[in-house]
């Protein structure tokens, strides 16, 4: 009996369906039916590509192993908003645009979710295998309290929990979170949220000079800090390079930076909507995409050596993230010394195929294979994605 | 309402310096307590003051003949002589410890009635020195367990299955401050309150604060993922955490993770902070610097009960509002307190008082904290006084930080309890822990991080009261399966170590502890880092036979 087969079987047939590329998809409707899918899997010694709702599908290296595709979209399992306490039990398949919209309803707009990705399509379980950082709230790890993962030989585990302080056992949510589904597959997470800002203005800071940017993007009430490079800034519109702000928190510390924003930097109050434009770009494509990570002080020195080789920039000033845009691979090259650290976000197949695209220390390999041994012995999951292609 | 003096590293000053605070705890007790004995003891972070005051400390007779340690100590053999040999070539005869007068400082940690002699004490230098002493136990298959000042809560720092203490003291330089960047390198035998002191010259600090700061160091902080009173609003010690130089197991030396704190690959910092020393050993970090914030203010509420305290917790996280610490400390601590040398004139007759400190924008802040101000009396608060000055804010905090050196007045020995509930549940599991205490005849107070739902139910006893040491831990037991019917956790910030090790089933289940045992199998397959923590091991109950360790002998994982 073939894979899809026994999938059919095991899930029932409206799981199952064809894939362009592939031999066939699965798309399990419950963390139960996740881990029959995975043990089907296991058991056919088959691999799976295993796929939110698609943002990044460019991400990683290829996976000529995997023919079936696993789509975690259909887990929409217990929504569970606690407004008290500012935690929320919610499903790795659901839109975050969707969740977002329902912590906001069942709070009366007291909290928020503390996700922003580049597509509203992108799901809670994909921001977070990918870790993602979007441009209001960080890196996804710190609001995670606990995650329900599904392992590749198909047991269901647990780790942390629901309340925002928690040492019990060892961290394995932040192993999972940005591991891009090598490790297991989210289902569910507890999710700490934020207070819902009293106030919130877009500001924009023409600034030609990123290394000046930092200090306006570490204002007190500074929630979101883009730089754009020239091109980019065009594109939202602005005349010039600069930076596009967003303030939020009490009304009277907003008014404080606002007013610091006028004074010393000659910035203007801008249309929000452009912060939503600057967040597409992170889903741009212009051919190659590299995220680099740039401590403040060398901001400037790696924005020269990225725009030198061609690229549009997009950077996070303060969080030390910065994003090429160009049209062909030697970005990459220049990326490899012009951070701490850098990741191919999207690239041609062929550049996939044949360049390292997760720039990080190689004496790491061994330990990050004698991970991907350890939880996924059969390299079930996404093999080959993730550094070094394990 | 004024504007308080904003210096965060002064909180950890009320107790003085790590001398002055020992000064202040030989003088609260009448002699030494074992428990403050060995409290004293522990938070000493130089080992010459280790080493030099032994011989003082020893004098108390009374506290060596009640120590319940497990002996380790298995007879000389050639595998130890010749392990020995070979420390000693690598750190230098004086900085390996084996006679028993100098391993008894090191048979326990803050959890006093758990004890575990080791063979060895290996005092290393450096990074190089570390791997090569983990390389020689390796060799000879001894466990070595590393450790940081000792004042771990939960068994942690314990050498169980005769083994090897590598302790970081010796490594305790501020490498790197980069205050452009926010963030320095330390080793970890750096003392936490320490590097709020280096970096404030720079407007900056280090947020995690455990009550322990002026002694506790940043790698035991690492270790253990220690929070404190402010990781309501910063996090605890994981989110401040970019990087680490890390001994692995085998003895080979990595870098995890990068200044930024945005690593391509798995994130292995997030995996190794609050590991408990059991994935290897951390050598130097890169942590995260905070800016001091612009003004704080400190509020403290006047309660007649403790639950209307965590009511008043309830509303101000309902409220949207972030404070960035709430700390209620209940009647009974406030006797102690009152009674002690850290006295802060709080009323003897209220039921609990309620620390609520807000910090930020000097425009937001005055607001926070009337708008706190306005909840607390909302929720029954006979009164909230707001610190006029920073002297008055010391004052306050006073109460919260000296009430475990408060507590060495009420009995021997202080067994802190640490578990996590869900906020809104505070009211009712706070009454629900003192009725445990209650009906076990126990001394049961609270002095705990409420705005973090991360319970502290203190039980102060007598160890050599056999009957007495079984109430206590039965009490512990039910206290943390209320905690987890409550959808919590059996530890917020002390770790599992050896104290918890066997209730880690009250909240996961075999699969789950199965995913994390593949983590300790990739770093450290054949299990000699830190053995016998965190993990069930066991066949024996604990709490029906105290004294029973036999466990400690079983394969450990």
């Amino acid at each position: 009996m073939s894979v899809l087969d026994a999938l059919s079987r095991e899930l029932g047939e409206a799981r199952v369906g064809s894939s362009p590329g592939m031999d066939g998809r699965v798309r399990p409707g419950s963390g139960e039916e996740l881990a029959a899918a995975l043990r089907v899997l296991a058991a056919g010694g088959a691999s799976a590509v295993v796929r939110g709702s698609g943002s990044w599908d460019a991400l990683g290296h290829p996976m000529p192993r995997a023919r079936i595709l696993l789509e975690t979209t259909g887990l929409l399992g217990e929504v569970q908003v606690d407004g008290e306490d500012g935690v929320a039990h919610l499903p790795a398949g659901a839109s975050v645009s969707s969740l977002g919209e329902h912590v906001r309803k069942e709070t009366g707009g007291a909290w928020e979710l503390p996700f922003d990705p580049a597509s509203s399509s992108s799901t809670l379980g994909g921001c977070l295998a990918t870790a993602s950082p979007g441009f209001r709230f960080g890196h996804p790890r710190d609001v995670v309290l606990g995650l329900e993962i599904a392992l590749a030989t198909g047991e269901r585990v647990r780790c942390g929990g629901r309340v925002v302080k928690n040492v019990t056992g060892y961290d394995l949510a932040k192993l999972y979170v940005g591991s891009l589904g090598t490790l297991g597959v989210i289902e569910a997470a507890w999710i700490r949220l934020l207070p819902a800002p009293e106030k919130t203005e877009c500001w924009w800071v023409p600034l030609a000079d990123p290394s000046q940017a930092v200090e306006p993007a570490r204002l007190p009430s500074a929630r979101a800090a883009a730089w754009l490079s020239a091109g980019l800034a065009r594109e939202i519109p602005k005349p010039g390079a600069g930076m596009i702000l967003e303030l939020a928190g009490d009304a009277p510390a907003v008014a404080a930076d606002a007013e610091f924003l006028g004074r010393q930097y000659a910035a203007d109050p801008t249309d929000p909507a452009g912060l939503g434009l600057v967040r597409a770009m992170r889903g741009k494509d212009p051919g190659v995409r590299v995220r680099v990570s740039a401590r403040p002080s060398k901001l400037k020195e790696s924005i020269a050596g990225l725009s030198n080789a061609g690229a549009e920039i997009l950077a996070q000033p303060a969080r030390g993230l910065v994003w090429a845009f160009a049209s062909d691979e030697a970005v990459v090259e220049v990326a490899g010394s012009a951070g701490d650290g850098f990741l191919v976000e999207a690239a041609p197949l062929a550049v996939r195929e044949s360049r390292e695209l997760f720039g990080e220390n190689p004496a790491l390999r061994p330990l990050q294979a004698a991970l991907k041994a350890q939880y996924d012995p059969a390299g079930t999951l996404n093999p080959g994605r993730f550094a070094g292609r394990i | 309402m004024t504007q308080g003096e904003r210096v965060r590293p002064g909180i950890g000053e009320l107790l003085g310096s790590p001398a002055d605070d020992r000064r202040i705890a030989f003088e609260g007790a009448q002699g030494i307590s074992p428990w403050q004995a060995r409290f004293i003891l522990l938070k000493g972070t130089n080992p010459l003051f280790r080493r030099g005051r032994l011989g003082k400390l020893l004098r108390y007779p009374r506290w060596v003949a009640t120590s319940q340690h497990q002996r380790n100590d298995m007879g000389p053999s050639s595998n130890s002589s010749s392990l020995e040999a070979a420390l000693r070539d690598v750190v230098g005869s004086d900085q390996v410890l084996t006679r028993p007068e100098e391993l008894f400082v090191y048979e326990a940690d803050g959890l006093t009635h758990h004890s575990a002699r080791p063979r060895a004490v290996i005092l290393p230098a450096t990074t190089e020195e570390v791997a090569r002493v983990v390389k020689a136990c390796r060799k000879h298959e001894v466990p070595f367990v590393p450790r940081g000042a000792g004042t771990g809560l939960s068994g942690g720092a314990l050498a169980l299955a005769d083994g090897v203490i590598i302790e970081c003291a010796r490594m305790n330089r501020i490498l790197r401050v980069d205050p452009g960047d926010r963030f320095a390198v330390v080793q970890p035998g750096v003392v936490n309150a320490d590097l709020s002191k280096a970096v404030l010259q720079h407007g900056l600090f280090y947020a995690p604060d455990p009550s322990s700061q002026q002694a506790c160091t940043l790698g035991g902080n690492v270790a253990e993922n220690s929070g404190g009173p402010h990781t309501l609003k910063y996090g605890t010690t994981t989110n401040h955490v970019l990087a680490l130089e890390l001994v692995l197991p085998d003895g080979n030396v990595v870098r995890l993770g990068s200044p930024t704190g945005w690593p391509a690959g798995y994130d292995l910092v997030g995996a190794v902070v609050g590991s408990e020393g059991t994935l290897g050993i951390v050598t130097e970090a890169t942590v995260r610097l905070t800016p001091i914030p612009e003004r704080t203010e400190t509020l403290l509420g006047i309660f007649p009960d403790v639950v209307s305290a965590c009511r008043a917790v309830g509303a101000i996280i309902r409220s949207g509002l972030v404070p960035a610490a709430m700390e209620i400390v209940d009647r009974r601590t406030i006797e102690a307190v009152e009674a002690s040398v850290y006295a802060a004139g709080l009323p003897t007759d209220a039921g609990a008082v309620l620390i609520m400190e807000l910090d930020g924008p000097a425009v937001a802040v005055g607001v926070q904290a009337e708008r706190t101000q306005a909840l607390a009396l909302a929720e029954g608060a006979r009164e909230v006084q707001v610190a006029r000055d920073e002297e008055e804010r010391q004052r306050f905090w006073r109460a919260r930080k000296g009430a475990f050196g408060a507590m060495g007045r009420l009995a021997p020995d202080l067994y802190v309890n640490d578990a996590v509930v869900p906020r809104r549940k505070l009211p009712e599991i706070l009454e629900a822990v003192c009725a445990i205490g209650d009906k076990h005849g126990l001394r049961l107070s609270n002095v705990f991080h409420a705005g973090d739902g991360n319970l502290h139910p203190n039980i102060s006893f007598d160890r050599r009261d056999a009957d007495e040491l079984a109430r206590v831990l039965k009490a512990g037991k039910e206290i943390l399966q209320l905690c987890v019917e409550a959808g919590g956790v059996i530890s917020g910030e002390h770790g599992i170590g050896t104290e918890k090790r066997d209730y880690m089933g009250l909240l996961f289940s075999d699969d789950d502890l199965d995913a994390m045992k593949k983590l300790r199998a990739a770093f450290d397959p054949t299990l000699t880092c830190n053995p016998g923590k965190l993990f069930p091991t066991t066949r024996f109950c604990y709490e029906a036979n105290p004294k029973a360790r036999g466990y400690d002998q079983v394969p450990l994982g």
